[in-house]
């Protein structure tokens, strides 16, 4: 098993802990800061669109086991955010500090919509609601806080799969 | 010299990554909560159960101190609300006193000794969910302790919701304020009946399917109606009144009401050992 499986694994279980045990207390207008989302969005940042993909779906895996909607769509709706977040970030040149922060803003507003939207369309239809933007940008805007940290989380843990493949 | 080339891998991980997912979904649609998805989602709710109960015995205070720094405002306007509020208290001790004595009275003669003979398992609450994903809260009881999908949840004053997944050591309550709710109600003063439909968390039920010519009194208390098929023991108090109107023409009635526990604030709630449908 590759070192960056290896941390990855570790990772989504220590997200899984730290979202179900602190960040469920952190309410502003009844919703958390969502770190496994968050986890995809950077591995986007961090590894591109098909790392991001990657890092999203197996985050989005660990979100299902402890979710009550169907299983598999936060695995699908997480792995199309870390490609997606992948794909934009291939056309950005990372001068500017603010742009990761932006981007976990906006991807994880996009993330909690496109996940009321999918969900709604496999009969989840009360994920679709009035008030999901508001709450969707307060997900986004507490995820922007986390950024910082999270990505550099995951650059750690794809540089373990680099150095893997450095030494095959 | 490096050349550009792009390639066509990341699209087919995407592919991957969608099909997977679509394919986990269907496992889980066709099996319908019973499903292997479920076992493993069972199993790995209950795998989680302990390490889950030890980082809430270490985190909480962490929670709490967000908690009061994030509402540092709220907790500000509601000392200075309560302030005033207990002013208020103080001038109408007495006719509290009375007040109660006649609630008592009206309590015991609409029979809302709810729990009544019907076994209960004591539960606390570990975890409410968040705002996206509808209105439900996980207790720390479940399949062991003989909890059972469809039992009716209540804490000191009433109605919590009913449960609707469990797992071997946790279950999942749907509130009574999550708009899939809906909860067949009888108005004591009349006997009529309606449902009590939710709408959200830290809103009011909707009462549907109550007559316009019905009388609905301001602070009437709603209990389960335990009609022939219902979900619920009859007799146990769900919402207050709020406000009642009736459109001229208008078919039924546009009844509002506040449910009698405050579902922001549990902590412990029993889940009563009830399947009399």
């Amino acid at each position: 098993m590759s070192r960056g499986v290896v941390r990855l694994s570790m990772v989504l279980v220590a997200a899984l802990v730290a979202q179900h045990s602190v960040l469920v207390n952190i309410r502003v207008a009844g919703v958390s800061p969502d770190l496994l989302l968050l986890v995809a969005v950077a591995g986007g940042i961090a590894g591109g669109r098909e790392r991001g993909a990657v890092v999203g779906f197996a985050a989005g895996l660990a979100a299902d086991l402890l979710a009550q909607t169907p299983f598999g769509l936060s695995s699908l709706t997480f792995g199309l955010v870390g490609y997606g977040v992948g794909t934009l970030q291939a056309g950005v040149i990372r001068l500017a500090w603010w742009i990761p922060l932006a981007t976990g803003l906006a991807a994880s507003t996009a993330g909690v919509l496109l996940y009321a939207l999918l969900g709604s369309l496999l009969g989840q239809a009360h994920l679709l609601r009035p008030e999901l933007v508001g709450l969707a940008a307060v997900v986004g805007t507490l995820n922007a806080v986390l950024v910082p940290v999270v990505v550099r989380v995951v650059f750690w843990v794809l540089s373990g799969e680099r150095e893997h493949a450095f030494a095959r | 010299m490096a050349v550009y080339r792009r390639s066509s891998r990341p699209r087919f991980t995407l592919l991957l990554v969608v099909l997977t997912s679509i394919t986990l979904l269907t496992l889980d649609q066709r099996g319908s909560g019973f499903g292997v998805m479920a076992t493993v989602r069972d199993a790995a709710r209950d795998a989680f159960a302990p390490v889950q109960d030890a980082a809430d015995a270490v985190f909480e205070p962490v929670g709490d101190f967000f908690q009061g720094a994030l509402h540092y405002g709220d907790v500000e306007a509601e000392n200075e609300r309560l302030r005033t509020q207990l002013a208020e208290q103080d001038r109408t001790v007495l006719a509290a006193r009375d007040s109660d004595r006649e609630r008592r009275a009206l309590l015991d003669q609409q029979d809302l000794d709810f729990a009544g003979d019907i076994p209960a398992v004591a539960s606390r609450v570990v975890q409410m969910s968040d705002a996206r994903f509808g209105q439900t809260i996980q207790l720390d009881r479940g399949r062991d302790a003989g909890v059972a999908p469809g039992m009716p949840v209540v804490a000191g004053r009433g109605l919590v919701g009913r449960v609707v997944d469990v797992s071997a050591r946790r279950s999942t309550v749907l509130l009574v304020t999550d708009p899939a709710s809906s909860v067949g109600v009888r108005f004591p003063l009349s006997g009529d009946v309606g449902v009590a439909a939710g709408r959200g968390r830290g809103s009011t039920v909707r009462v549907d399917l109550v007559e316009p010519d019905s009388v609905v009194a301001r602070g009437e208390i709603l209990v389960t109606s335990g009609l022939d098929q219902s979900a619920f023991p009859a007799g146990i108090p769900v919402a207050q009144v709020r406000a009642a109107t009736a459109a001229t023409g208008a078919l039924q009635q546009d009844v509002t009401a506040e449910p009698v526990v405050d579902l922001e604030g549990l902590r412990v709630v029993k889940v009563l050992q009830w399947s009399g449908r």
